[in-house]
């Protein structure tokens, strides 16, 4: 399975990882990008199986890309790992068609109980 | 009859909550722990001591604007800042880190913590890109929620301020002209 990180902060994409690795997920190739734009591109380039995303990014935000996605037909699953986990982000992720958002700081047991079913 | 505008219906109309009113330190104070436990390593705790800080310091923050607008700043040594980086980036990190890596880290903190405290405050807001240099001035000492904690015997600071009221536009004057490269605040 192949898996995209996109998250301006480089930290934060090894942390990502390292979360991934964690909770298990550690038989997966890794593709990171470093805002929504970028993912966008390597969407099509790199064909991932699952995105996870933060939201406020420059260039191009989470959601923007996820409704690009969608947008363009792509039913490509979609995750935000983003710092703002209020109700009301989760309703609009909800709407875009995320997933599920994992609030940071998150644990390996909050990627555990997101992933679970979603990653094979 | 000609009236004046004189802004004062604006302004009794126009009222904003305090910090205080909306967000009290033992908050604060968890979304930090909780921000450190999962983000520098579960056994990293802070203590909350107000220590002085060291004169090389080092600022890190993002922006709220919604009912409530202003700044969730963590401010410490620069030398703890890039202690808490590589703490962040563990295996990964660089023999030598690069102010870029200390910038990335330390500003993800920020990130976080300001998200969680963002969530903690009622109706929606927007959260801006975190930025890393010299704090944001406290432009009014009512408006503002400090905490101060000690990591691994080094201070940190983290303070939710407020961004208002906004501080004086600087415009030339023959007395005063702007100097080349001085941008008007």
């Amino acid at each position: 399975m192949k898996i995209l990180i996109a998250d301006d902060s480089r930290v934060m994409r090894q942390i990502v990882i390292r979360t991934l690795r964690q909770a298990g997920y550690d038989d997966h190739d890794i593709v990171e990008a470093e805002d929504g734009a970028d993912a966008l591109a390597k969407v099509g380039s790199e064909q991932p199986d699952l995105i996870l995303s933060d939201w406020n990014m420059p260039n191009m935000s989470g959601i923007e890309c996820l409704q690009a996605l969608r947008a363009s037909g792509s039913a490509v699953p979609f995750g935000f790992v983003t710092s703002e986990g209020s109700a009301e982000m989760r309703e609009k992720a909800a709407d875009a068609g995320a997933l599920f958002l994992i609030a940071k700081p998150f644990t390996a047991d909050t990627f555990t109980e997101h992933l679970d079913g979603v990653i094979a | 009859m000609t009236t004046t505008d004189t802004g004062q219906r604006r302004r009794s109309s126009d009222h904003r909550p305090l910090i205080p009113s909306l967000i009290d330190e033992a908050t604060v104070l968890s979304i930090a722990e909780e921000a450190w436990l999962a983000l520098v390593g579960e056994d990293e705790v802070l203590v909350p001591l107000s220590v002085e800080l060291p004169v090389d310091i080092m600022s890190s923050w993002v922006d709220v604007v919604g009912p409530w607008t202003g700044s969730v700043v963590l401010t410490t040594g620069r030398c703890t800042a890039e202690a808490l980086s590589r703490a962040l980036l563990r295996e990964s990190a660089p023999e030598v880190l690069e102010i870029e890596d200390v910038e990335d880290a330390f500003g993800e903190i920020a990130n976080v913590v300001g998200g969680n405290v963002k969530a903690a405050l009622t109706g929606p807001s927007s959260l801006s890109l975190p930025q890393v240099g010299n704090a944001p001035v406290v432009r009014n000492p009512a408006d503002v929620c400090r905490v101060d904690v000690v990591w691994r015997g080094e201070p940190v600071s983290i303070s939710v301020q407020g961004a208002l009221p906004p501080l004086p536009v600087l415009r030339p004057t023959p007395q005063n002209p702007l100097r080349e490269n001085e941008v008007p605040l």
